[in-house]
C-alpha cells in the first residue's frame, strides 16, 4: 500500500515530471479546442519525439495531452459550435446554445468542474476496479457490442429536432458513410466507385469539420449584420448552489462514462452522447428546454466525456486492448519504451500501474486550474466581428481538413459534406445523427456479421444464445425499452387520432 | 439546435427532397450490389439496410412536404442561397482548387484579405494587416508548433527557414 502510494505521488514530488504534466495538459487543452487537431494526432506526433526520452518523462507528457484535450474540445464547441474534438460533440448541444445567450462564461466554468468531476471519478474507478471490470468485458461477445452499438444509434430519437423521419434519415446516411471503403472483415469494395483513393474510406474528422464547422459557418453568413454577442466572463468559477445541484447527475454521467471508456473500441465521444441522452430521459421539466441552452445537456456528457479516460485506461493497461483511438498510440508507445501493456504488466510492474493513476490524477488538477483561466483570451475570438471570424473558421476548417491526411482530397471531402450539411440544416434535417451514424457504423458493422458468423449464419440460433446469456439479455431488454421510449409509435397513432377527432369536430 | 417545426414549404424543400430520394434509392442499388441478399454477414447487409431506411425515410418526409401547403414562402436566392454564401463557397472550392500550386502561404493570405474585405469591409490597409495577422497565427500553431506540412507552393519555405535557422545559429556563435 506503501509503495503503492509512493509510486502514486511520484510525479508529484519530482519538479522535472509535474512541469511535464502541467505542459502535456495545457498543449492538450489548446490541440483539443482547436477543430482539426485532433488528441489522437498530437500524441503520435509526441511518440515520435519523445521515444529517446526516459519513459517517466514521456508518459508524463502523453497524459497531460490526453487529459486535457478531452476537456479542450468543449472550449470551441460552447463557443463556436465546432466541437474541437469527437468527445466534444454532445457539449455543442446545449453550451452553444448557452454561449448565444450570453452566458459562455457560465458554461464554461461548470463543464471545467463538471469535467474535473468526471476525471476523479473516472481514475478512482480506474484504481480500485480495474482488474475485475476488465474480466466482466472480456466476456462481452460481439453480440453484445454489436448491441452496445445499436444503443448508440438510437440516440438518433434525441438528437432528430423537429423531424424523427429525417433524423433517421441523417443517422442512415451516417452508417452508409461510415462502410465506404475495403471491407474490414472481406476487404470488398464498397462504394468505392473503382476509385482506390476510396479505399480506406471517407475520413470522420473530414465529415465532422465539413458538417459542424462550415455548414455552421455558412450559415452564420445568413446573420451577417447581427453584432456579436458579449460574453458575460467575470463568473467563470460557477456558483457552489449550482455545482452541489448538479453534482449527482455528474457523477451519475461519470460512472456510465467510466464504464463505457472501459469498453474497447467505445470511447469519450460515444461516452458523451450517450450521457447527453441519460441526462434528457431522466431530468424532469430542466429549467431551460435540452437543445437549447439547458444546464444538464452540458454536464452529463462533459463529466462523462473526461471519466472515460480514466475507463479507457482500464483494458489498455490490464489486458492491452486500446478503448479509444488515443489509447491504442498509448499501448504503441508502451512497446516503444519496452512496457508489455496487458495482464502481466500489473503483477511485473505494479509502479507503471500507480504511476499513471498518480499521472492522471495530477493531470486532472492542472485542468481545474488552466480551464478557469484564460478563457478571457480565448473568448475574445468569439466577441470580434463576424466577418473577420468567419474567413478564420473557412481557414482553420481547410487546414484542419488538409492535416489529416495531407490531402487535398480531405478538403473536398469537408467542402462537399459543409455544403451538403448546410442545406439539410435550412431543410430541418439535424448533422448530428450523421455523424453519430459515422462513429458507430463500424462498431456494428463488424460486430453484427461476427456475432452471425459464429452462429454459422443462424438468426434462430443467434436468438436462443442470446437469450441464454444475462448479459445479452440485459443489454438487449435495454435496446428494447430504449425503441419504446425513444420511438413511440403509439403515441404518434394517439395524436392523430386526436388531431383527426379535432378536425372532424 | 432546435428548430420550430414549419408549416410552410421552403423554397427548393420539394426539390431538395426528390433530390434525397434519388440518391438513397441510387445508393440502395449501389449496396445491393455489393452482395446482393446473399446472407446476414455478408459485406453489403449494414449497407443494404442503411440504404433502404434511407429510401423509406426519403420518402416518407417527401410525401409529409407535399402535403404542405402548396404556396412557396419568400425566394431560393434570398432565403437558401443568398449571394453572399454562394460566393463563399465558390471561394473555397477556389482555395482548394490552388493550394497545391501557390502554396498555403499565399493561397490563404489572398483568401483571408478577400473574404475579410467582402464581408466586413474595412479599409484595404487594416483589411491586409488583419489577415497578415491571422495567417501568421494559423502558420506557427499547425506549421511550426504541430508540424503540419503545408503546401509550399511557388514559395520556397523551407529554405527561408533555413536561412532564418542559419541566421539565429550563426547570432548565437
Amino acid at each position: 500500500m506503501l509503495e503503492a502510494l509512493q509510486y502514486f505521488s511520484m510525479a508529484w514530488v519530482s519538479p522535472q515530471l509535474l512541469a511535464l504534466v502541467a505542459l502535456g495538459t495545457f498543449l492538450g487543452i489548446y490541440v483539443g479546442a482547436i477543430p482539426g487537431l485532433s488528441v489522437t494526432m498530437a500524441v503520435s506526433i509526441l511518440i515520435s519525439f519523445t521515444f529517446s526520452w526516459d519513459i517517466n518523462n514521456a508518459l508524463c507528457l502523453m497524459v497531460g495531452v490526453y487529459m486535457g484535450g478531452v476537456y479542450g474540445g468543449s472550449r470551441t464547441a460552447i463557443l463556436l459550435n465546432i466541437p474541437g474534438a469527437p468527445s466534444a460533440i454532445a457539449t455543442a448541444l446545449d453550451g452553444f446554445p448557452m454561449a448565444q445567450k450570453g452566458e459562455a462564461g457560465r458554461a464554461i466554468g461548470l463543464s471545467t468542474v463538471m469535467s474535473v468531476v468526471g476525471g476523479f471519478i473516472g481514475i478512482f474507478i480506474l484504481a480500485v476496479a480495474a482488474p475485475s471490470i476488465s474480466e466482466f468485458a472480456l466476456t462481452f461477445q460481439p453480440r453484445d457490442y454489436m448491441m452496445l452499438g445499436v444503443m448508440g444509434i438510437m440516440l438518433v430519437g434525441s438528437l432528430s429536432g423537429e423531424s424523427l423521419t429525417k433524423g433517421i434519415f441523417a443517422g442512415a446516411l451516417g452508417i452508409l458513410i461510415g462502410t465506404v471503403g475495403l471491407d474490414p472483415l472481406t476487404a470488398e469494395e464498397r462504394f468505392t466507385f473503382g476509385a482506390v483513393e476510396l479505399w480506406n474510406g471517407i475520413n470522420p474528422v473530414a465529415v465532422m469539420i465539413g458538417m459542424f464547422g462550415l455548414s455552421e459557418a455558412l450559415m452564420q453568413l445568413h446573420h451577417l449584420d447581427k453584432v456579436a454577442l458579449k460574453q458575460k466572463l467575470d463568473r467563470i468559477i460557477p456558483a457552489w448552489a449550482d455545482v452541489r445541484k448538479y453534482l449527482p447527475l455528474g457523477t451519475q454521467s461519470s460512472i456510465l462514462g467510466t464504464i463505457i471508456g472501459a469498453l474497447p473500441g467505445t470511447g469519450g465521444d460515444i461516452a458523451a452522447l450517450m450521457a447527453y441522452d441519460y441526462a434528457r430521459r431522466t431530468t424532469k421539466n430542466p429549467k431551460v428546454p435540452f437543445g437549447e441552452g439547458a444546464k444538464e445537456g452540458l454536464i452529463a456528457p462533459e463529466s462523462a466525456n473526461n471519466a472515460a479516460v480514466g475507463g479507457a485506461y482500464i483494458p489498455m493497461l490490464t489486458l492491452g486492448i486500446p478503448g479509444d483511438a488515443v489509447t491504442a498510440v498509448f499501448i504503441g508507445a508502451l512497446f516503444i519504451h519496452g512496457l508489455n501493456p496487458g495482464p502481466m504488466l500489473l503483477t511485473e510492474r505494479p509502479e507503471m500501474f500507480w504511476f499513471t493513476v498518480g499521472n492522471l490524477t495530477l493531470a486532472n488538477i492542472f485542468v481545474l486550474i488552466f480551464g478557469l483561466t484564460g478563457i478571457k483570451l480565448f473568448s475574445r475570438i468569439v466577441e470580434c466581428p463576424k466577418g473577420i471570424l468567419i474567413p478564420l473558421i473557412f481557414v482553420l476548417s481547410i487546414v484542419g481538413a488538409y492535416a489529416i491526411n495531407n490531402s487535398v482530397a480531405d478538403i473536398w471531402w469537408m467542402l462537399g459534406f459543409g455544403v451538403l450539411g448546410y442545406f439539410m440544416k435550412l431543410y430541418g434535417y439535424q448533422v448530428g445523427p450523421v455523424i453519430l451514424g459515422v462513429i458507430l457504423s463500424r462498431l456494428v458493422d463488424d460486430n453484427w456479421r461476427r456475432a452471425i458468423i459464429s452462429e454459422r449464419g443462424d438468426i434462430g440460433e443467434f436468438f436462443v444464445n442470446l437469450f441464454s446469456s444475462p448479459l445479452s439479455v440485459v443489454l438487449f431488454s435495454v435496446v428494447i425499452l430504449i425503441l419504446i421510449s425513444q420511438f413511440p409509435i403509439w403515441k404518434v397513432m394517439l395524436k392523430k387520432r386526436r388531431s383527426d377527432a379535432s378536425r372532424d369536430a | 439546435m432546435a428548430h420550430t417545426q414549419h408549416i410552410y414549404t421552403k423554397p427548393g424543400e420539394t426539390l431538395f427532397g426528390f433530390l434525397m430520394v434519388i440518391l438513397s434509392g441510387f445508393l440502395f442499388w449501389k449496396a445491393y450490389s455489393i452482395s446482393g441478399f446473399e446472407s446476414l454477414s455478408s459485406p453489403g447487409a449494414l449497407p443494404l439496410a442503411a440504404t433502404a431506411l434511407m429510401v423509406i425515410t426519403s420518402c416518407v418526409s417527401c410525401i409529409q412536404n407535399l402535403r404542405l401547403p402548396t404556396e412557396v414562402q419568400g425566394h431560393f436566392f434570398k432565403e437558401i442561397l443568398p449571394p453572399v454564401v454562394a460566393v463563399m463557397i465558390a471561394v473555397i472550392f477556389l482555395f482548394a482548387v490552388v493550394l497545391n500550386t501557390l502554396g498555403f502561404i499565399l493561397t490563404a493570405l489572398a483568401f483571408l484579405f478577400l473574404t475579410i474585405k467582402f464581408l466586413h469591409r474595412s479599409g484595404t490597409i487594416r483589411t491586409l494587416l488583419l489577415s497578415a495577422m491571422i495567417l501568421v497565427l494559423v502558420y506557427v500553431v499547425f506549421r511550426l508548433v504541430f508540424k503540419v506540412v503545408l503546401p509550399e507552393g511557388i514559395i520556397p519555405e523551407r529554405e527561408i527557414m533555413a536561412v532564418i535557422v542559419d541566421l539565429f545559429n550563426s547570432g548565437a556563435n
